[in-house]
């Protein structure tokens, strides 16, 4: 057996001297941290491309680069040209594209990402309005590394609930499913700022309209359960039942925080369809204009029922606009698929029917408590 | 019931090691990806057809327990040879001898496959291959204590994995498994036989039989290990159902890795990459007892030692991974291979019990004339 | 091809029968024997022949044995009396070994161990008087193993003071104490002690065999004789304990194991061990359970961290630049931003430089030692960083992983823990986590190759015995611990009765 050993060792020896993988070191990479995709002027895309390199003045400069090749590939290659530090992309953390771009066709952009193992799935996508080179490429004032920036940005938001998620993983859930379509948040240069502004829906991997940030708040809680956020909205005149406050004002503000939700869709006739959703909300009331009683549980009764009103409303119209658009990014085709047996659904198949699709909206509101000055 | 093997208590293993070296040996590279090839039949029934493929491997244990039961304390080789004499049994043992190779080297040359696609696209396909074989060689030369051992430390050392597939759950939707049983029958079972491939390993039991101290607790701790197997499978399987759509599963070559993608802790992210090299402790198991089931046969058939026989097969195996370079070679070496071995691993085993039956009552009946 | 090993313990050495009938006699004439001493011995300088009139002679040497009771026992007392013969002589003696011998060679042996030479005119056996002088500084505190609950006191160079530190702790008339003599030149003399009806008595022949058949010129230490008598020589684990501790080689002797003592050496040996047991202290008995169990969790982690922490550092800042969290990007990338080498060669670096500051620590009285270990520390670390060879978050690494191998209780094992890191640094450095896998593999299987005493080196865990997993990774309360490890294969397995001892409580 110890004979063994000694067959061993010496190949093993061999073999470390032999063979060597290529190295990626990490201060002598240049980390990218975001990309973004354009329709190309000359050639099929334009990319551009945040690279952080480290150099030896203990300081991080980042550098934005805009190059334009057929394949996402060539446009690496000639980024590589003009940086003196090899482009790798295991650290990216956001991926933009123009609003052209996502009008056209975003397939291929997503099957590029998914197939290279470097690319995380938990990497953010963004739509921009306009260009995302115009977006990159200006030297912001406060900003020193715009890909971390916008990164944090877009993170901060998703944490705390005021945008839908889009992780990579997330948006290729829904493109490569039958029953939904996707939808990404979008950001726009506001003067020195990033800001996010809305909400891109798509139709398989064509955007086809978006959605205001106020809209946002709609799209999340049709799509998901909220844990804990935060929501303003304006109650109309037709809201506010008369007895709720002397009514001076016919417009009243108010907001919630620490929103609980809790949806429930059910399919209740498989022929036109239509659909049951039945949304459950649990808010604390955090301002209010003008003032109103709210120790007095009437009152409280009353504000709920108006929140209840407006909620339907709004959701109403949000879903109204996705129909029109033809862009079902609530999932409604997936509850289609799993309640109807040998449903065979197919994009086409789902379009057309999300146009005559019903929904019964039943929204419940609770509002917990306020805070503590009354 | 000629040659049984004759063994001392010390080179005898317990019983209820088999749980380790069974779940061993069935979880390998097939763990990667099995859940396309499933999907791709069975749709979001796929779980069925896993829990169905289990459910196999425990009437073929049995069947191969009753099978060795009849003879004692003897292998699969020795049956072989006293079933059918000694040069159709010899003829049968290179089959099966053959198969284990190639399963070796199928596990090696996928996990070789794996580890160049997500970390290494510039490592040298023999520079992987060799230093595996070397870790192999080393722990099949330590002899079967080693082998069981390293079985056994690759479950409890990997066991830290399982909670972890508790994070992608929070991506999970319930309705993706639904409806329930839409596809038909047909299409599950055809699933379930996709499953070959990963789920095979627990043939090993054949070849192991002789070395255990208890055999009269094989029956539960064989049980117990394809249980385990199967829960685990199931698991997955669940869990990349509802965490993928359905059109990303059916192009997510390794889907079991790519779930990995999303796990992240405070001081690492992007564990598939870990995960990866981690594999290399689980399939070293399979590495190690498949050389075992083989080298073990190839001494009852030409008498070679053990040492003589690793070295000529592992130069072997590794101009093997060599000359199969591409992903093509290699889906299409799965894919026969899974074939083969569903018929060697889920049909043969039936006959050979029945053949094995039927010469018992004759030969008893030839003792009472 | 083939490789001779020395002390292969597989091989079956070649006994030589000593058929040794010309053994050289006495030859009963005062001249002649003085000169047969003499030309034995080689005449040294030291010894002395004094002779007491009217008919008897004594031989010694003089820095051997103890001039007092020489003087007061043996010189007093055969001065101005007759005797006739040396069985009188022997019998007159007030001395605790006074032995007969007719024979050159036990006599000569014996006057080089310290015994005194009486010869009678005209008779050819002589009395051996053995009064040895046996130098030994005392007892002090174990300096390698200090710990803060237990007993102060460690073995010295002596062995018989070794064997009568073991023998009160253990106040047993089952303490079997076999004696050897090992080495042609040194004739070292060592004892096997054991613990009759708990050891297994296999492992008792098998030890006392590799013992036996050991076929050296000399054994100067404990340390040495591991080397010789364990299973596997070439591994770099150790498979025998090296204590210096009394009361930890006698908690092994009540556990069912074997101990040696090696007269000369301070290090008693402790057989058969097993892999988890050089990580446990005997001070963990001592404390509670739940605090012992924390800190052996602690040393654990501690072992895993200083083997894996920086070969992980090497991989991930080589290849998988992936697996480094945002928040880790930037100071990682920056504090690298000045170093000219791939982190591999800095990481081998800056662990040569640790090692070096630890070896020349040792080396050096304990005073400067002390000193050359913070101002080295301090002052090399410093300046490195500052002139941009290493990372500040390397140094740290690196001085915690030197840290965390310095908690292992045992210190043979503490040294393999950071030998082992080197390979493991070099193969991260050319293979990422790959490499980091692979040398993992290896060494799994290396250690489940061992083993100890022909017990399993990797037990409790494999082959898994939960009973003993109670006392090993963790410990349990003393209740649930009351039977000793199988791995010794002991003859009595029950420590005690399990049974509560307060039953009012329970």
């Amino acid at each position: 057996m110890k004979k063994v050993t000694f067959y061993i060792i010496p190949l093993f020896l061999l073999s470390i001297l032999v063979g060597c993988a290529e190295t990626d070191i990490l201060d002598r990479v240049g980390l990218t941290t975001l990309v973004g995709y354009d329709v190309g002027t000359e050639e099929r895309m334009s990319t551009t491309v945040v690279v952080r390199e480290v150099n030896p003045e203990f300081q991080s400069n980042v550098e934005v680069i805009t190059t334009e090749n057929e394949t996402s590939k060539g446009n690496r290659m000639k980024a590589n040209r003009k940086l003196s530090k090899k482009i790798t992309i295991g650290q990216m953390r956001v991926v933009l594209f123009g609003e052209e771009l996502a009008k056209d066709d975003l397939h291929s952009y997503l099957d590029s990402l998914l197939e290279n193992p470097s690319v995380s799935n938990s990497l953010y996508l963004a739509v921009v309005e306009g260009e995302t080179s115009v977006l990159l490429e200006h030297e912001y004032k406060n900003i020193d590394d715009i890909g971390q920036h916008i990164y944090r940005l877009m993170e901060q938001n998703i944490k705390y609930e005021h945008m839908i998620s889009s992780t990579l993983h997330e948006i290729a859930h829904d493109f490569y499913m039958v029953g939904k379509d996707s939808a990404i948040p979008i950001i726009k240069k506001e003067g020195e700022l990033v800001e996010l502004t809305g909400v891109a829906i798509f139709n398989d991997g064509k955007m086809v309209s978006s959605l205001s940030l106020e809209d946002s708040f709609y799209v999340k809680l049709l799509r998901d359960n909220f844990k804990s956020g935060i929501f303003e909205t304006i109650l109309k005149e037709e809201d506010i039942p008369p007895n709720l406050i002397k009514g001076t004002s016919n417009e009243m503000p108010v907001a919630f925080d620490a929103i609980k939700s809790k949806r429930e869709l059910k399919l209740v006739d498989a022929t036109t369809p239509e659909f049951d959703f039945q949304l459950k909300l649990k808010a604390r009331l955090l301002e209010i204009y003008p003032d109103v009683e709210s120790g007095d549980p009437k009152v409280i009764e009353r504000l709920e029922d108006a929140m209840v009103k407006n909620l339907t409303r709004e959701i109403s119209r949000v879903i109204a606009h996705c129909q029109n658009v033809q862009s079902d990014i609530f999932g409604f085709g997936e509850k289609y698929r799993s309640s109807v047996r040998n449903s065979n659904l197919s994009k086409e198949k789902l379009h057309d029917m999300y146009k005559d699709m019903k929904v019964n909206i039943k929204v419940e509101f609770e509002i917990l408590r306020d805070g503590v000055f009354e | 019931m000629k040659n049984p093997i004759q063994l001392s208590a010390k080179d005898m293993i317990n019983s209820y090691l088999l749980i380790f070296v069974i779940h061993s040996a069935q979880v390998g590279v097939g763990i990667h990806g099995f859940q396309r090839i499933v999907y791709q039949e069975a749709k979001q029934d796929a779980w069925i057809s896993v829990l169905l493929a289990g459910l196999a491997t425990h009437l073929i244990a049995f069947c191969m327990i009753k099978t060795l039961e009849i003879y004692g304390s003897n292998d699969l080789y020795g049956i072989h040879q006293d079933v059918f004499g000694i040069w159709f049994g010899n003829f049968l043992n290179v089959i099966y001898i053959l198969y284990c190779s190639v399963a070796f080297f199928s596990v090696l040359r996928n996990y070789i496959e794996v580890i160049q696609t997500w970390i290494f696209p510039g490592l040298g396909t023999w520079f992987i291959s060799a230093s595996l074989l070397l870790v192999t060689i080393y722990a099949f030369t330590g002899g079967l204590r080693v082998i069981v051992g390293v079985s056994f430390f690759s479950i409890v050392l990997a066991l830290w994995i399982l909670p972890l597939l508790l994070i992608p759950l929070k991506f999970a939707s319930v309705d993706s498994l639904l409806p329930i049983l839409e596809a038909n029958i047909g299409s599950i079972l055809k699933g379930a036989k996709s499953m070959a491939f990963t789920i095979i390993g627990f043939e090993i039991l054949q070849i192991i039989y002789p070395f255990v101290k208890d055999k009269e607790n094989v029956k539960k701790h064989v049980h117990l290990g394809l249980l385990f197997t199967t829960a685990v499978y199931l698991i997955i399987m669940l869990v990349s159902l509802t965490y993928y759509s359905e059109g990303k599963l059916d192009k997510t070559i390794w889907a079991t890795l790519t779930l990995f993608s999303f796990i992240s802790f405070p001081f690492m992210e992007r564990f598939e990459f870990v995960a990866v090299c981690f594999w290399m402790l689980i399939i070293l198991p399979n590495l190690c007892l498949y050389l075992w089931a083989a080298s073990r046969g190839a001494s009852r058939v030409i008498k070679i030692s053990g040492t003589k026989f690793v070295w000529i097969f592992s130069i072997l195996i590794f101009i093997g991974t060599l000359i199969v370079q591409s992903r093509t070679q290699i889906n299409s070496i799965n894919t026969h291979f899974g074939n083969i071995a569903f018929y060697i691993i889920f049909v043969y085993p039936i006959i050979l019990l029945l053949v094995a039956m039927l010469k018992k009552k004759y030969s008893s009946q030839k003792e009472q004339k | 091809m083939k490789f001779k090993l020395p002390f292969n313990k597989k091989q079956t050495p070649i006994v030589i029968q000593a058929t040794k009938e010309n053994v050289e006699m006495i030859i009963p004439e005062e001249n002649n024997f003085t000169q047969m001493i003499k030309d034995a011995t080689h005449n040294p300088s030291d010894l002395i022949v004094k002779s007491i009139p009217p008919n008897l002679t004594l031989i010694y040497i003089k820095n051997l044995v103890n001039d007092q009771i020489l003087n007061d026992h043996i010189i007093t007392n055969l001065q101005n009396k007759i005797y006739e013969t040396p069985e009188t002589i022997k019998l007159s003696l007030s001395l605790p070994e006074v032995n007969i011998s007719s024979q050159l060679e036990e006599t000569v042996a014996s006057l080089v161990n310290g015994s005194v030479l009486i010869y009678v005119e005209g008779y050819s056996p002589v009395v051996l008087a053995n009064i040895p002088k046996r130098e030994s500084r005392s007892l002090s505190a174990p300096e390698n193993e200090s710990q803060v609950i237990g007993a102060q006191v460690g073995f010295n160079e002596s062995l018989s003071t070794n064997i009568s530190l073991v023998r009160r702790n253990i106040v047993s008339p089952d303490l079997c104490n076999e004696e050897f003599k090992v080495g042609k030149r040194s004739n070292t003399s060592l004892s096997l002690i054991y613990m009759n009806g708990i050891a297994s008595d296999e492992m008792v022949n098998t030890l006392r065999q590799r013992i036996k058949d050991l076929d050296v010129d000399a054994l100067l230490d404990s340390a040495v004789l591991v080397e010789m008598i364990d299973d596997n020589s070439l591994s770099p684990f150790p498979q025998m304990l090296l204590t210096e501790r009394p009361d930890r080689f006698c908690d092994g002797l009540l556990n069912g194991k074997l101990g040696v003592i090696v007269d000369g050496s301070s290090m008693a040996i402790v057989c058969p061990q097993s892999f988890i047991e050089f990580f446990e202290s005997r001070e963990d008995k001592n404390l509670r359970w739940q605090v012992a169990t924390f800190v052996r969790l602690l040393r654990f982690t501690a072992i895993f961290l200083s083997i894996f922490l920086t070969p992980i550092y090497v991989g991930a800042l080589t290849f998988h630049y992936e697996v480094i969290p945002q928040a880790f990007l930037v100071p990682l990338s920056e504090s690298r931003a000045l170093v000219p080498f791939p982190p591999v060669f800095e990481a081998l670096l800056l662990e040569f430089i640790i090692e070096l500051l630890r070896e020349a620590g040792a080396r050096l009285p304990t005073k400067i030692g002390q000193t050359i270990g913070i101002v080295g520390g301090i002052v090399i670390g410093t300046a490195a960083v500052q002139a941009g060879i290493t990372s500040n978050i390397l140094l740290i690494i690196v001085a915690l992983s030197a840290l965390a191998s310095f908690t292992t209780p045992s210190y043979t094992m503490g040294n393999v823990i950071r030998l082992i890191r080197f390979p493991i640094i070099i193969l991260a450095g050319f293979w990422g986590f790959f490499g980091i896998m692979l040398a993992f593999c290896f060494i799994l299987i290396h250690l489940l190759r061992q083993t100890s005493l022909g017990a399993p080196y990797m037990a409790p865990f494999y082959p898994p015995r939960f009973q003993d997993m109670r006392d090993s990774l963790i410990r349990m309360p003393l209740p649930y611990t009351a039977k000793r490890p199988s791995n010794v294969r002991p003859a009595d397995e029950d420590k005690f009765n399990p049974e509560p001892i307060k039953p009012e409580k329970s």
